[in-house]
Parts: C-alpha cells; structure tokens; sequence
C-alpha cells in the first residue's frame, strides 16, 4: 500500500520537476513587471498594433525618446489589435497590463467607462502640443467630460478606384456627387452573359461590419443625419437617414451596382481580385492594392446632399490605471515628444495617415503620396461614436438595418427597429 | 442459450457504465483511490474548480474584471431572461446542437466502420486523411472553406456557375449560415471521434462476430446485436462530447460569421465573449456561462440515463 | 498489417471482390470531398498574394512560390516560436497522459464512496466554456507568478476533464478478470495500473495524446492570454502577427506556417494509425 502511494508520489514529483525543468529556461523572460523605482528611470510598457512598417517608424520613435532623456525608457511590444483587445481585460485584471496601450478608437469609451484609463485632462490644459492637435482627432478621446486618452491617428474614408477598369470604360473624371457616382458605378458593371449576375461590379458597398464601421456613418453623415446626435440620443430612423438608406438599397438592388451580403474585409478581398471598381476603404488599401499589381487612384468619397463627409478611422493611446503618478508623467513627457511637429510629421509620413497636428502644412507630408492624398480630406472627417460606451451593440443594430436593406427590407422600418435597439444600447 | 450470449456474458466487463465494480478484495480503501486521484485533483481544484466557483461568484456582481465590484444579487440573471437578444443566443446554440451532434457521430461512426474493414485498400491512408481537418487550426481551416464559398470569387461558386448553378452567399444567407457553419464544424471535428469509434471497435472480440454469423445474422443484425451495445461506452462518451462540444461553439462561428447575419449564427458562448470582452460585463458573461451550465449539464445527465438504460436493457 | 491483411484476405476470398472495390470508391470520393480545403491550404501556400483573391479562381499556382515559406523565416522567430509551440503543446500533453490516465484509472477500477459524484462533477466542469473562467485562471497564474512562462502555460491544462473521461471509459470497458488475476498473485496496485491496465489502453492513450497536442498546438487564445511577451509567443499566435492592418490575413504565409506545422502531426498519424491494430493483437482480449 506505501509503495503505491510512494510510486505515485514519484510520478507527480516527475512531472512537477519536468515543468520546473521547462521553466527554467525562461525567467530573463518575464521583464514586463520590470517597474522603474523611485531613484532610477521610470520604465513605461507600451503595446500597440502597429504590424507593418508603420510599426517600425513607431519602434524608431520611442528609440529615439529613450535616447534624447535619460529618465525615462519606453519599451514599445507590437501585437495585433486583436490580440490587444484579447489581453488587455485579463492582464488588467491581474495588473500584468502595460502602461501605455494603443487601440481603436471605438474601444476607448468602454474601458475608460469602467475605470481602467488614468484622465488626461490636466496634459490637455497644460501641454502645448494639445492645442495643435486636429480638434475632431481629440474629440474622440472625450468620455464622460474627461479626456481618456490622445489621438494617435485620424483617418478619412476615402475612395479607392482600379485605374484600369476605369479605362477600359472610358471614365476620365472621378464623380464628385453621389448621383455621379452612381452612374459611373453603373458604367463599370459588367453582366457580360446576361444572366443577372455582373462579373464585374461598379463598386462595392459593404452591408455590414465595414472598414472601420464607417461606410455606412459616412454615408448617413453625407445624407445630413447620423448615428447618435451630440447629446448622446439615438437619431438612427431621422427622415435623412431614411432617405439615404432607400437611395443606396435602390442604387444597390435595382441598378446592381454592388454584390450584396459583403463585410469589409470581404470588400477589400473583391477589390484585390480586381473583380470591383471601387471600394470604400482605409489608405491601407493603397499598398495593399499594390502588392496584388492594381493601379490605384485615391478619392474623396462623392459628396451626398449634405455635402461631403466621412467617417474616420481612429487610433487613440491611453495610460492605464496600472501607471503610477510618476509613470502617468513620464507618459505625458512622450506624448509632449511625439506631438512636436517634427516627430508628428515623420509618424504622418511612416504610417501613412494624415499628420495629427493641423499646423503641418501638406506640402511638408507631400513626400508620400498617400498622405499627400488624404490629408486635404481629414477637414470632413467625424469620430465615430466619440464617447459612447456601448459602441458594440449600437453599431450591431446599424449593420442589422443595412444589411437587411440591402436585401430588400423597408428602410423606414428597418431605421425605426435600429433606432430602438440603438436607445436600449445607449440607455445607462 | 446461444453461442454470442455465452461470449457476450463472458466478455462483458463488470460495472460498465455506473455499475459498481465487483472487485473481489472487497471495498478498496479510499486512501489508495485517493494517490491516484491526487495529482489530476489538485491541477483541476486550482485551475478549474475554483475558477468555476469564482465565476459563480461573479455572477452575482457587475465585475469589469478589473476596478470596483459590487453585488447585484440576481440583475445579470434577469437580464438574461428578460433579453430577448440573448434569449435567442440560447436558441441559436440548441439548434446548432441538434444539427452538429447527429451529423458527427452519424458520419464518424459510419467512416470508422468503413475504415475498420479489414479488406479495404489503403486503410491507413484514408484514416489519415479523414483525420486531417481534425488537426488543422479553425482560422486555417475557415480561409479555405471561404476561398470555396465566396459568392463573387469563391472556387465551387466558379464550379457550380459553369453547370448553371448559383450556390448563392450562403455564410451570409440568415437561413443558410448556421447549416453551413454546421457543415463546416462536422468536416472539422468528425475524424476525432472517428479515431474513438476506430479504438472501440478494435476492442470488439472477433469471435462475437462469428458467433453471431454462426447464428445466421445478417450484417445489419450483427450491426446492432454486437456492434452497438459492444460499443455503447464508446458511443455514451462521444455522444456527451458531441454534445458539449456543440455547446460550447466558438471558434468555427468566430472566424466564419462573426455571429451573423443578424446573429443568426450567434451563439451563447460568441454572446459570453461578446459581453465580457468586448463589452466588458463579466458579471452578466459569468452568468450566462452558469446557464449554459445548467442546460448542458441536464442535457447531459438525460444522455447519460439513456445509454444507462440501454446498457442495462442489453444486459438484462 | 500485412499478416492481417493475408490472414482476412485468405479468410474472405470467397467474397466478390466488387464488394471490396466499393467500398474503395465509396471511401476515395468522401476522401476528396473531406481533402478538398486541405488542398487548397496545401496549394495556397505555394500562390504569390496577388493570386491568392484572384479570380477567376484558380486550384493550381498559375506561377509557384516559396515566398511564403520564406517570408515565416525571415518577418518571424520561426525556430523560436516553434520551439515554444512543441514546449507547450508537447509538455501539456506529457502532463495529461500521466495524470489523466491515473485519475481515470481510480475512476474505473478502484471502489471508493462519492465516485459517481465525483465523475459526474469532473465532466460538468467541462460545460463551462474556457471563456468565462479565464479571468480567474489568469489572476491565479499572476498571482504565481507564472505570467510569460511555460509553467503558466501548461499547469492549468496539465490535467483536463475531457482526458479523464476519455480514459475512464475504455478502463471501464477492459475485463476485470485480468487485473484480479493479478492481484490475487500479489502485485501491487500500482502495477496493476501499469503493467496490465495501461497497456491495454494505448489506442486511447494515442488517441488523446493527439487531440491534446493538437488542439494545443493550434490554441489562439490560451497562449496568448498567458504571454504578454512575443519571445514567448508559439507558432500559432505568431502568425497573427504578420496580420495586415484591418485584419486583412496573410493568408500565403497562414498556409505556409500552417502547411509546415500540420505536415508533422499528418505523418506522425499515419505511422502511428496503425498502432491502432496492432494493439489489439497484443491485449489478450482475444484469447
């Protein structure tokens, strides 16, 4: 009987020393409770999503700070946007989180409303650079009548178009109002066996989870109404919005001018294929366009009856609660670093996203076209659902209404049951 | 008495399923159980019974996860009941289980008996290939079967238009996407659960089929006079897993609908993720976790009964 | 094998042999509907981005690549990541063969009181979704200490359920005359366990061996959650970092990565698959 308690005994002990064993290896691994003490630098942690080269102008950046002083050192962890919106709940939970986080702007309220982000306000009245900043930019990182973060980038929708197909059916001029934008959308829909179903599309309007999920604010923004107005109601069914909604599900079912049921990486997908003319999409499109050999023009998105707008795509960084007083400053003095207008201007130019500061002239971004681009468009551009915690389902019930208006649903009542949902969402 | 009931009493273990085994020393001391049980029960007491009561717990508070905490007594439960959008999550996961689950232990069972033949032509290379989706990761896995479904430039779209055939966008069809997801999980999951049927029916003794075709049964008859209840243990455990597994469906939804068209697709473990990390409630995710767990859990007990009974049917 | 196949063909041969030819066909067309997406992620891996989304759709590589190959090797820690990944999966593995198989070993064979409760509570556990119990596992790991290490890793999966009751149920389903037999001439419980029991059992042992590596090996979230720190990352979660912005998925390098990660585990069942048989032949069961 003891020698089989003791074989057991044995065999878990293995197995305990087998997993110590394997965790030997790794202690120099865990730096990232590496917290600076009162004497010494502070170190901040600061994830961010930033995969591509974009995110190499970033890593060269904090390298930099870190050189230019020598009280504070950042160390800069790219991941995915995903993955932080993963791993951000669970290391906050357990204080394994960083000090600084980059993440969509849409995500911000939410965190910020259950207290996981330090308030900026007092940088925002005492810092400088603050009053330069794009004031639709900051808007976005207002939450309850305290600033939760800073804007780290601010990107209109634009227009993405195939050069070639544009061509092949003799389209020079790029339309400027929605009602040419239709026909030239028209001019590029090709059903070349006559079976009801174009091999070729005009454009592709996405009916649900958008790039960004602005497709659709920028279109209700051009038709005059919006999502919810600034006084934090829901407006979904306002008679402009109903009026834009029938405009692009006719333009849609009856002229046949874009394939249904598509999501925003799914556009992106059917433009690559050179299958659609145009796409609404994020300036990342350009390279992406380019690595499937499309040549590409960028535009404005064609003006609706209200003139033109669009929806932008944000990026806001915060300090977590995580930091300390001393911590929260250090972030402070990066921010006051990132935000000069020299460094401003080469993140403009690395990530390819319209400077942030209104004070840089666009010939000093000129060097990159993309840039050069979108950056007389970031004038027209909204934050979407700046402030609003429950973004998730409010923007659920606009993708319900969309896509079922694009199938062939009424609009009026469509808007009216989003419209619902949308106050349910909002409602404390 | 015939040959195969002979065989069969002789080769039927004691105490399957639930029967207490007659081990002839008499009662064990709990002691010696105990040194076996203790390494797997300190590992599951730390890392996913007290978790599982920690969730409990939070179900009764309006937990972030991180920040203040307070108690709200039974609020996350109301909300459940009285929310018809999560409601329907409910709905949703019940079909996909009513669909998932026969599919996979019909078409795993069927291919393990095809594969168990021990006549058929390259028996390891189709074991090996049927098993193959099994150990493909889902996001892989949902590139592929989105490069074959896409409605504009998918691969079986392009087959089926030049025969005529319109497939349509069936992942964004509300009535079409849960079967397709269906469809996808099976394809996903059936090889497992035939490489368990495969290890059950090894363990069948030959001489009970001989017996049984001594007695003049056809193959059907052997089927389910000697197959089946032979199996029982076999087909209790991948029915409770099917089962389990079908509630508790995430990854292939995540990555192939996202939970719509208008969360037709949307199931209650996509609403539990949803609520508590996208929405940060973990109050009302842990709630809802413990509804799931209560469903299940008779769902399962149910199944249970009924292999119980059959088993005790047959022995009897 | 081959003496199997001899032994049954000899033993079949008065049977037509349009009833094996059949079969045959019937299990080569569910093969190739079963292996068309694995085709195609076998293919994609060899495709340059621009034909990737390309239409029309195409199976074949109008011009094959090993860029993708290249490109894991170059943006990505590949040994690094893959070494993580055969350190976690594998060590997880390891861990549930030993305890699961000792646990479900006292489950099936051993009478003791609360062993039905028991069981039944071991498998409710597994009805609670990952999802829900993740904060508290996560503030418990953290709270040892073991956030970004292999530990933290493995040790909440070193004994799982679904292993525990896999077991338990083919235990359960082996004659108890050959463990009494043995006991009455005196070997210990112990020996019991594992000079009779375990081999007997080795089709389900490699039966979860596998479903524990492998869905270990392609887990996203778990080993993310645990590892804030890239150097630690595994395969799997290191190919999401080469995801372009919007979520748009390098899908040439996810098959190619997918395509190295799956080859390994595809031939180590075929080897092993007829380990399956074989076993049987040395049970016993059938004397």
């Amino acid at each position: 009987m003891k020698k089989v308690i003791a074989s057991v005994a044995a065999l878990t002990g293995a197995a305990l020393v087998l997993a110590g064993c394997s965790s030997g290896g790794d202690g120099a691994a865990s730096s990232s409770d590496a917290s600076g003490s009162a004497s010494g630098p502070v170190t901040l942690e600061f994830w961010h999503g930033y995969t591509e080269a974009d995110g190499k102008v970033l890593d060269q950046i904090v390298a930099d700070f870190n050189a230019s002083q020598s009280d504070i050192t950042i160390n800069d962890t790219t991941k995915t946007w995903a993955d932080i919106g993963d791993q951000l709940l669970t290391a906050l939970s357990a204080k394994q989180g960083p000090d600084l986080v980059a993440l969509p702007a849409e995500n911000l309220p939410i965190y910020a409303s259950k207290g996981a982000f330090a308030p900026l306000d007092d940088w925002y009245s005492s810092s400088e650079a603050a009053a330069s900043l794009n004031q639709n930019a900051v808007s976005m990182e207002k939450i309850n009548g305290s600033y939760a973060g800073v804007p780290w980038g601010f990107v209109p929708l634009s227009v993405i178009y195939n050069k070639a197909l544009f061509d092949q059916a003799g389209i020079t001029e790029f339309p400027t109002t929605w009602d040419e934008w239709v026909a030239t959308a028209k001019k590029l829909t090709i059903d070349q066996n006559g079976d009801g179903t174009p091999e070729q599309y005009g454009l592709v309007l996405p009916d649900h989870a958008t790039v960004g999920n602005g497709v659709w604010a920028s279109l209700f923004y051009e038709g005059g109404g919006e999502i919810v107005d600034k006084d934090g109601n829901a407006v979904v069914n306002s008679a402009a919005n109903v009026k834009t909604l029938t405009y692009w599900a006719d333009a849609v079912m009856k002229d046949k001018i874009s394939p249904t049921g598509v999501d925003g990486v799914g556009a992106d997908k059917l433009f690559t294929a050179g299958t659609v003319a145009m796409e609404v999409g994020g300036p990342w499109m350009a390279s992406v366009a380019e690595g499937a050999n499309i040549d590409y023009g960028l535009a404005q998105i064609p003006a609706g009856p209200a003139g033109p707008a669009s929806s932008a795509i944000g990026i806001s960084v915060a300090v977590t609660n995580q930091a300390d007083d001393a911590k929260k400053a250090a972030a402070e003095k990066f921010f006051d670093y990132f935000y000069s207008q020299e460094v401003a201007t080469k993140w403009s130019l690395g990530s390819g996203w319209p400077p942030l500061r209104t004070d840089i002239p666009a010939s000093a971004v000129s060097s990159n076209p993309v840039v050069a681009a979108l950056t007389p468009m970031a004038g027209t551009a909204r934050p979407l659902l700046p402030g609003i915690a429950n973004s998730v389902d409010v923007l659920a019930a606009v993708d319900e209404a969309t896509q079922k208006a694009l199938a062939g649903g009424d609009p009026t009542s469509l808007l009216d049951a989003a419209n619902s949902a949308v106050s349910d969402a909002l409602a404390p | 008495m015939s040959a195969t009931a002979q065989t069969r009493r002789t080769y039927r273990a004691p105490g399957q399923l639930g029967g207490r085994p007659r081990g002839r020393g008499g009662p064990r001391p709990a002691r010696l159980a105990l040194a076996f049980l203790l390494p797997a029960l300190l590992i599951l007491a730390a890392f996913v019974f007290w978790p599982v009561i920690s969730a409990l717990r939070l179900s009764f508070t309006d937990s972030s996860g991180f920040g203040a905490e307070h108690f709200v007594g039974l609020a996350n439960y109301v909300e459940i009941f009285t929310t018809p959008r999560i409601l329907r999550t409910l709905g949703v996961t019940t079909m996909y289980a009513a669909m998932f689950t026969p599919l996979t232990i019909a078409a795993a069972l069927a291919l393990a008996l095809l594969l168990n033949r021990r006549t058929l032509w390259g028996r390891g290379f189709f074991r090996t290939a049927f098993f193959l989706p099994f150990i493909i990761s889902m996001a892989v896995a949902a590139f592929a079967w989105e490069f074959l479904l896409d409605p504009q430039i998918g691969l079986l779209n392009y087959w089926l238009q030049s025969i005529g055939i319109h497939l349509g966008n069936v992942l964004q069809d509300p009535n079409l996407a849960l079967p397709t997801v269906v469809l996808v999980a099976v394809w996903k999951s059936f090889g497992f659960y035939m490489v368990i049927f495969i290890a059950g029916l090894q363990d069948i003794p030959g001489e009970l089929y001989e017996a049984a075709t001594i007695d003049g049964a056809n193959a059907w008859q052997r089927f389910t006079n000697v197959t089946l209840p032979q199996l029982s243990t076999t087909l209790a455990f991948v029915a409770i897993f099917a089962l389990i597994a079908a509630f508790q469906a995430f990854d292939q939804i995540y990555v192939l609908t996202g939970g719509g068209p208008y969360r037709s697709t949307q199931t209650v473990v996509m609403e539990i993720y949803q609520e508590g990390f996208k929405k940060l409630d973990i109050g009302l995710a842990s709630a809802l976790s413990y509804v799931l767990l209560v469903i299940t859990l008779v769902l399962s007990l149910i199944q249970f009964r009924f292999f119980n009974r059959r088993e005790e049917a047959i022995a009897g | 094998m081959s003496a199997v196949t001899v032994r049954s063909a000899a033993r079949t041969s008065a049977r037509p042999v349009v009833g094996r030819a059949l079969a045959f066909l019937i299990a080569l067309a569910l093969a190739f509907a079963v292996l068309l997406p694995v085709l195609i992620i076998a293919v994609t891996a060899f495709k340059p981005p621009a034909e990737i989304n390309a239409f029309p759709p195409g199976l074949v590589p109008t011009s094959w690549t090993l860029g993708n190959f290249t490109r894991i090797f170059t943006d990505l820690p590949f040994a690094r990541l893959l070494g993580n990944s055969f350190l976690f999966a594998g060590g997880v593995t390891a861990c549930a063969l030993v305890f699961d198989s000792l646990a479900a070993y006292a489950l099936a064979r051993l009478d003791f009181r609360g062993r039905g409760l028991l069981l039944v509570v071991i498998v409710s556990s597994l009805m609670i979704p990952f999802q829900a119990t993740l904060i508290p596992v996560y503030q418990l790991v953290a709270h040892l200490g073991w956030v970004n290490t292999f530990q933290g890793m493995i040790a909440p999966r070193a004994a799982d359920a679904f292993g525990i009751f896999l077991l338990r149920q083919f235990f359960v389903s082996l004659p108890r005359d050959l463990d009494n037999a043995a006991r009455i001439d005196g070997a210990s419980e112990f020996r019991v366990f594992w000079s009779i029991v375990l081999p007997n059992v080795k089709p389900a042992l490699l039966t979860l061996g596998i479903f524990t590596f492998v869905n270990n090996w392609n887990d996203l979230l778990w080993p993310l959650i645990f590892t804030t720190d890239p150097e630690m990352g595994t395969i799997t979660s290191g190919l999401t970092l080469l995801t372009g912005p919007s979520g748009i998925l390098p899908y040439g390098t996810m098959m190619a990565g997918s395509l190295i990660a799956v080859l390994p585990l595809g031939l180590l069942f075929l080897a092993l698959q007829g380990r399956f048989i074989e076993s049987v032949a040395t049970t016993g069961l059938k004397g």
